[in-house]
């Protein structure tokens, strides 16, 4: 691949990247969320069109306008979210989309995936629903898919992010043996230790460009995680002293189940003081959603305790605990923050709707939430066409604007806000900040979600990482320390 | 988009005039006749005015729940319960405090047909349109079992229950037959402005249309989705079953096998075409009547009075082509 | 004998249901489907004979259930919406057209197909469904757009395709069903199927949305039916039953199925989905 570059509106996710594989082998493709690597591997597989740019493959120029004619070329890509469909039975899964005939010839087509799955060393119980399959058992049987379709040079995407560790190994070498046998592996991961174990060669992405590419013999891991969150943009970071704010948030040991059954959160402990901003630095899916629906209220926590202002959690409702002044930006605005098809005056209430003003005694203050829903869209100068044109109307950057003023409105007590910046510039990220820093100044707690690991350092009091579902506390004196941190959040200690 | 919606309407047209000019009728003729039947006289319009009172009541029923991203295709049950049920007091308690006792026990009855497929909904998230339709065909045979049986006037041949004393049926505003206007279309009027301020004032009514417009959102915002969808549906099958019993207490003054020709199917229709606000019920419903009232009049004409229910079915199409495109109600 | 006359229509019309909801598509217009057969199958069989009877009325309901498709996939709007508007559609129309041109129809005694014809069709398609739906690579593609449709369009399947000839198969099953109906009682009358297709439906739901299963439940529900038939008005052990309540049973097996009290959800995931 030679000068990719792909832009999503004014945004540039790939700034002429350049990826070279070398047939046999793996080859990993490193960087925090957002630096391209998902992009870059979707133009590899035809799911995208790159802007600009070339692809050869064998030194014969190539497009693929679709997935399918990238599948016909031998390319085939085991995406982050499974494509199993578990209604169907592990076999039905493997040959979906290439049967080979009208009538289905089970028995041969049995006995060839039996032997691609001795060929890898893996176990199968064709006949049973796939949704019987644990984590594992469906990256094995994507890979399988992948075989099955004969792909030459395969892509995984994160393939580890849901398994246990020995689930991991266990499939490493199998791709080992793949690699052996010929096959090409380009594996895009958060995960180091996998690339210094397995990978031959790697490449680094930062902020849509190629960083740099290194044979993994030549390098180390302390080397790749300062490559991978650039080091050398060190700010100078404010330190407020709020060592004198009390005890708001304090967590013990909660775990939480995750939708595949195992547990997405592992005995987390941590505590937040009054005034204090605590950032959760870590990459996506490490639990971080699972942490902040627990504290809300939306998950029943399987163990554990959550306790804010010395008000035990237990037993409330996610509508006791907004009224206890937990308020949540949340992490997918237009699913979970806003109803878009109603008026910025009907939004300004969602969440807020059992609290005075704007409520009084049952009945909705439509004078009182007007007023609000002015304030509020005033607070981090949201452009908008009037009150009462629908949320649909505003752009993303506009909505989130909204919503996080939305959220500082009404003297919050516990802050979660999960990307409190996400789709705003400079200068909008900045507001929001100060808001959030506002509303601590006045005694609230806030803990902040970011994949951008810059933006938690510059804003945060204190910083801690989530990886696989724990929590990681630094050592004393190092809560700011990028190098310590990158490393807890990639699980290279 | 907008050429798609025009091309389906064509084609509906295109189909109607078809089928008018095949049967040898002239559609313009049957336009008129059809007008001329529900609007062109004073008894025609009070025709029509008390064909649009089930369907008006019926259809706030099917808003409410629609408001909660709900399909109640059971208001149909819910409303034959209604009717059975304030049939049986108002035949027992006189006057109008057996016509006060008879609306209550109605809603309560059409309330609790529409419990179970709430609760489903609710708990089992089994969808509420295969319950209703199950629970409308057995609330058929129970009130058909009901008429014929224990709750039959033994003085008649009809498979109906006796007449509901006039004193305890609802009153005439005017009453010049044929020209007669009963106060149900009052009550009706009154619970659409109640369920329109309902909805914009209470915080209740703000939630539950939260829950309607986007479930996720209501979740995070701190409102239990189980119990609002629990109570929309009792408020709709309550309001359903109101519809029955205003029907009977209003103008059929019994129930009889076949009380219902399919009211509360007609009402989905007219709180689709209403959409969002609980006043365009209104003018939906009196469309509703009057294409019912018209057909009756159609088919003293000799053009058979299905053409007005093809209609209907085309009507819900558009409107739900232009309305519902967005929409994703089913589990 | 009575019990596999009164299933034939319901089994033909859930293996209808069978084949658009295995497929997504959520589809209460059995009814009005089987409703166009029936009628248009009572005007064109006199003058066409029976044959000719029942390739009209398949390709009538046919065009319904493609209508189902056209608005529900290229439309996107509300499966329920739209199966209530075919229905309304269905009851409407067919009242017209009978009443308008069925003075041949009404005289009674239309030609039909022998009743075995609709027998045989209505005992193997089961059978040959479950063998499509295991064994061949239209089944397969199916049951995969019925589960996940966006999973499906990863694999390369394309649902709106998919779902055409699902719906297609639903409408020739439903056809022949409503002929089945007309071959049986020998003449047309409005709304004659009285409830039949949502009883089907209910019997695809009771199957857990697997064909043989459905079939018993058809059988079931025919069954009852043959009590209710020859029980008019006799008491059992000195009760007098209503025979309401043998109607009414098939739909409260349903709701308590639908309760989640039998057996586990088989509710294909995609229902209803794009």
């Amino acid at each position: 691949m030679k000068g990719i570059t792909k832009c999503f509106g004014a945004v540039t996710a790939l700034d002429s990247v350049d990826l070279d594989v070398a047939a046999g082998g793996i080859h990993a493709v490193v960087g925090e969320n957002g630096a391209g690597k998902t992009t870059l591997m979707r133009v590899l597989y035809g799911a995208l069109h790159a802007d600009e740019g070339s692809l050869e493959l064998d030194g014969k120029p190539v497009r693929f306008g679709s997935s399918r004619e990238a599948i016909q070329a031998g390319v085939g890509m085991v995406s982050q979210h499974y494509g199993i469909i578990p209604a169907l039975t592990c076999l039905q899964n493997l040959i979906l989309g290439a049967e080979g005939g009208t009538i289905l010839n089970i028995k041969a087509a049995a006995q060839r995936a039996e032997a691609l799955a001795k060929r890898m060393g893996f176990q199968f119980d064709w006949n049973s629903d796939a949704s019987t399959l644990s984590p594992a058992g469906a990256q094995k049987l994507e890979i399988l898919k992948l075989l099955w379709r004969e792909a030459r040079i395969m892509i995984l995407d994160e393939p580890t992010a849901m398994l246990s560790p020995a689930d991991a190994s266990a499939l490493f070498e199998s791709l080992d043996r793949l690699a052996a046998d010929g096959a090409t592996i380009i594996l895009v991961t958060h995960r180091l230790p996998e690339v210094l174990e397995h990978c031959n060669r790697v490449t680094i992405l930062r902020g849509g460009k190629r960083i740099d590419e290194k044979a993994v013999a030549d390098t180390t891991g302390s080397e790749l995680a300062q490559l991978i969150v650039g080091g050398a943009l060190d700010k100078p970071t404010t330190h407020r002293q709020i060592s004198d704010g009390k005890t708001a948030l304090q967590i013990t040991d909660l775990s939480v189940k995750g939708s595949r059954g195992d547990l997405a959160l592992k005995g987390i402990g941590v505590s937040v003081r009054s005034g204090e901003i605590l950032g959760i630095a870590g990459v996506d899916g490490s639990g971080q959603r699972e942490l902040f629906h627990a504290i809300a209220g939306l998950v029943k926590p399987t163990e554990g305790n959550i306790t804010l202002d010395g008000v035990d959690f237990a037993g409330l409702s996610a509508a006791d605990r907004i009224e206890q002044g937990v308020r949540v930006i949340a992490e997918d605005r237009h699913e979970e923050g806003v109803v878009e098809e109603w008026s910025l005056d009907e939004n300004a209430a969602l969440g807020l709707q059992r609290l005075s003003p704007f409520a009084k005694g049952g009945t909705v203050d439509s004078t009182a939430r007007h007023a609000m829903a002015q304030k509020i869209a005033e607070r981090f100068s949201t452009k908008h066409g009037g009150l009462n044109l629908p949320m649909a109307s505003l752009s993303g950057g506009n909505q989130q604007r909204f919503v996080a003023a939305r959220a500082l409105c009404l003297a919050p007590k516990l802050l979660l806000a999960f990307q409190p910046a996400r789709g705003l510039d400079l200068k909008g990220t900045q507001q929001v900040y100060d808001g959030i820093r506002a509303a601590c100044a006045e005694g609230a707690a806030a803990l902040v979600v970011s994949f951008d690991l810059d933006e938690l350092l510059e804003q945060c009091d204190r910083l801690v990482a989530m990886n696989g579902g724990k929590l990681l506390e630094p050592l004393d004196g190092q809560s700011k320390d990028r190098d310590a941190i990158g490393r807890l959040m990639v699980g290279a200690h | 988009m907008i050429w798609r919606v025009i091309a389906l309407v064509t084609g509906a047209l295109a189909i109607l005039a078809g089928a008018l000019l095949v049967a040898h009728e002239s559609p313009i003729v049957a336009v008129q006749t059809l007008i001329h039947g529900s609007l062109g006289s004073p008894a025609a319009i009070a025709g029509t005015l008390r064909e649009t009172t089930p369907l008006l009541i019926a259809g706030l029923a099917v808003f409410i729940a629609l408001r909660a991203g709900l399909f109640n295709i059971g208001v149909e049950g819910q409303l034959i319960m209604g009717a059975v049920a304030c049939t049986f007091v108002a035949l027992r308690i006189p006057n109008a405090l057996g016509m006060i006792l008879g609306l209550i026990v109605g809603m309560i009855a059409g309330a609790l047909w529409a419990l179970p497929a709430g609760l489903i909904k609710a708990y089992r998230n089994g969808h509420e349109v295969i319950t209703t339709i199950m629970l409308n065909n057995v609330a058929l045979y129970l009130t058909s079992a009901l008429v014929s049986g224990p709750m039959k006037d033994k003085t008649s041949q009809d498979t109906a229950t006796p007449t509901v004393d006039a004193a305890t049926r609802m009153p005439w505003v005017y009453n010049h037959p044929p020209v007669q206007a009963n106060c149900a279309l009052i009550l009706g009027v009154v619970v659409a402005i109640g369920l329109a301020l309902w909805l914009k004032k209470t915080v209740a009514g703000y939630e539950l249309q939260a829950v309607g417009a986007n479930p996720t959102a209501a979740k995070f915002a701190g409102i239990s989705t189980q119990r609002v969808t629990l109570m929309a549906m009792l408020v709709s099958g309550a309001i359903g079953g109101l519809a029955g019993a205003v029907q009977v207490l209003a103008y059929e003054g019994r129930f009889y096998s076949g009380f219902s020709p399919g009211y509360g199917f007609d009402a989905l229709g007219v709180a689709l075409l209403a959409g969002t606000n609980a006043f365009a019920v209104l003018p939906a419903s009196l469309l509703f009547g009057i294409l019912s009232k018209g057909g009756t009049a159609l088919q003293v004409d000799g053009v058979p009075k299905g053409i007005t229910t093809v209609v209907l079915g085309f009507l819900i199409l558009i409107a739900a082509v232009i309305r519902y495109r967005k929409v994703n109600t089913v589990a | 004998m009575l019990t596999i006359a009164l299933s034939a229509p319901l089994i033909l019309a859930a293996m209808g249901g069978f084949t658009s909801e295995r497929g997504g598509v959520i589809n209460i217009a059995l009814e009005g489907m089987m409703l166009t057969a029936a009628c248009v199958d009572a005007l064109a069989a006199p003058k066409f004979g029976p044959v000719g009877g029942l390739l009209i009325a398949i390709v009538a309901a046919t065009s319904m259930s493609l209508l189902h498709w056209l608005v529900t996939q290229v439309y996107r709007i509300d499966h329920v919406i739209s199966g209530m508007a075919i229905n309304a559609v269905a009851a409407g129309g067919t009242n017209f057209l009978f009443l308008k041109f069925g003075d041949e129809a009404r005289k009674g005694n239309l030609p039909s197909l022998p009743s075995w014809f609709f027998y045989t069709i209505a005992f193997v398609a089961p059978v040959l469904l479950l063998f499509y739906a295991r064994q061949t690579k239209g089944g397969l593609r199916l049951l995969a757009v019925g589960s996940d449709p966006d999973k499906a369009r990863l694999m390369g399947v394309q649902p709106i395709r998919v779902r055409f000839f699902g719906l297609l198969a639903t409408g020739v099953f439903t056809g022949i069903a409503g002929v089945e109906l007309v071959a049986y009682t020998g003449v047309f009358t409005d709304n004659m199927t009285a409830g039949r297709g949502y009883i089907a439906l209910a019997a695809l739901i009771l199957g857990g949305w697997r064909a043989v299963p459905a079939l018993l439940a058809c059988l079931a529900f025919g069954f009852f039916s043959a009590i209710q038939v020859q029980l008019q008005g006799t008491a059992i052990l000195g009760v007098h039953v209503p025979t309401e309540l043998w109607a009414a049973l098939p739909y409260l097996v349903t709701i308590i199925a639908l309760a989640g009290f039998l057996g586990k959800n088989r509710t294909p995931a995609g229902l209803g989905r794009h």
